[in-house]
């Protein structure tokens, strides 16, 4: 059946709401982006080789990558189990098949840099901030903590990632920058229904932000500190990090958590 | 159910301009939604007057009428709904809206 142009600005919200959580909308939106590339990328698609220097580089960063999709595999997982409503649970589905891809094909990336071993790399190459940060998610998760494990998952580190990985995709070889172009498209749905679903919930309960800021506040050094690490490691000039602060500070302002 | 945005459209009754959209490469949308959404291009990138750049995720949002503040609209790729409104200098942009 042949569908034509719907102008979506019409919908009521609540027909809005249901069609951008349901698998189907999920579905065809990322047939738009990935069928014709296995892996996140365009079949045949070929790299410069990278100095020794450039290389070891850029496998410690997708090792950290990988750090980071993992967590956020197996927090979009848990959430569904205590997750408030059916759009939700159906939403969080989706993500947690967007991560495991995620990880799948920054696991074939390192695979195509020569990475034999890639868990024993991954452990070897960890940033410990970062692993802080992923057991500190796992605890809010375990603790079935609805709105601080999204806070936590779909603001802080979904936002850190959208803008990491858009920064380095400007600068990256040809095959990664696919790669991560096509995550960063992922990654706009996971901190879009992060900050959404956080503001409406803040908006109806305002006490909540008392103890969000305080979980912010205890979270954030860890993600900007690893960011920051990451940023030094592939040489991104520093003229161009502050606006990765600006872009993740932005988020949280207009959720009503200032500096 | 009433939508608040909608109790916030300004009572400015001159006709709108219609525009029809083309496909722009967009592709992160079902693909019936697809024309109404396109890439920022960054700070040259001159907004038409039915576009507004979504502050979330900085993909344009694009309508088929010439926007106005109050009106509502929705960016699918991270889905906010939004509002527009006026900025600095008189410019539209548009501000989320939980």
């Amino acid at each position: 059946m042949s569908v034509g142009p719907v102008e979506p600005h019409v919908l009521a919200t609540e027909d809005f709401l249901e069609e951008v959580h349901s698998f189907e909308f999920w579905f065809q939106a990322v047939e738009g982006y990935l069928s014709d590339r296995p892996y996140g990328r365009t079949p045949g698609l070929e790299s410069p080789v990278l100095s020794e220097g450039d290389r070891e580089a850029l496998v410690t960063t997708l090792c950290n990558y990988c750090v980071g999709e993992t967590m956020a595999l197996e927090g979009a997982s848990g959430m569904i189990g205590f997750a408030p409503n059916r759009q939700q649970k159906i939403f969080l589905a989706t993500q947690a098949v967007d991560e495991a891809r995620h990880l799948e094909v920054l696991l074939h990336r390192l695979q195509e840099l020569g990475v034999e071993d890639a868990e024993a790399e991954i452990g070897r190459r960890a940033n410990r901030s970062l692993l802080t940060f992923r057991d500190r998610l796992g605890r809010l998760v375990e603790s079935k903590d609805w709105e601080a494990a999204l806070f936590a998952q779909n603001v802080i580190l979904e936002c850190m990632e959208f803008t990491v990985f858009q920064t380095h995709a400007q600068t990256a070889d040809p095959v990664t920058r696919e790669v991560l172009e096509g995550i960063v498209k992922d990654e706009r749905r996971h901190m879009g229904f992060g900050e959404n679903d956080l503001g409406r919930r803040l908006a109806h309960a305002p006490h909540m932000r008392t103890r969000l800021a305080e979980i912010r506040k205890e979270l954030d050094p860890l993600v900007l500190g690893t960011f920051e690490e990451t940023l030094e490691e592939l040489d991104t000039p520093r003229d161009a990090r502050p606006e990765l602060g600006r872009s993740y500070l932005a988020a949280v302002a207009r959720l009503g958590f200032g500096s | 159910m009433n939508d608040p945005l909608q109790a916030m459209r300004p009572a400015d009754d001159r006709p709108r301009q219609r525009y029809t959209l083309e496909e722009t490469g967009f592709n992160e949308v079902p693909k019936k939604y697809r024309r109404f959404y396109r890439r920022w291009e960054g700070q040259g990138d001159e907004l038409a007057p039915n576009e507004v750049l979504c502050p979330v995720c900085k993909v344009v949002i694009r309508s088929t009428r010439d926007l106005r503040v109050g009106d509502r609209v929705y960016c699918m790729p991270c889905m906010s709904r939004l509002v527009v409104a006026e900025g600095e200098g008189g410019r539209l942009e548009a501000r989320v809206a939980y």
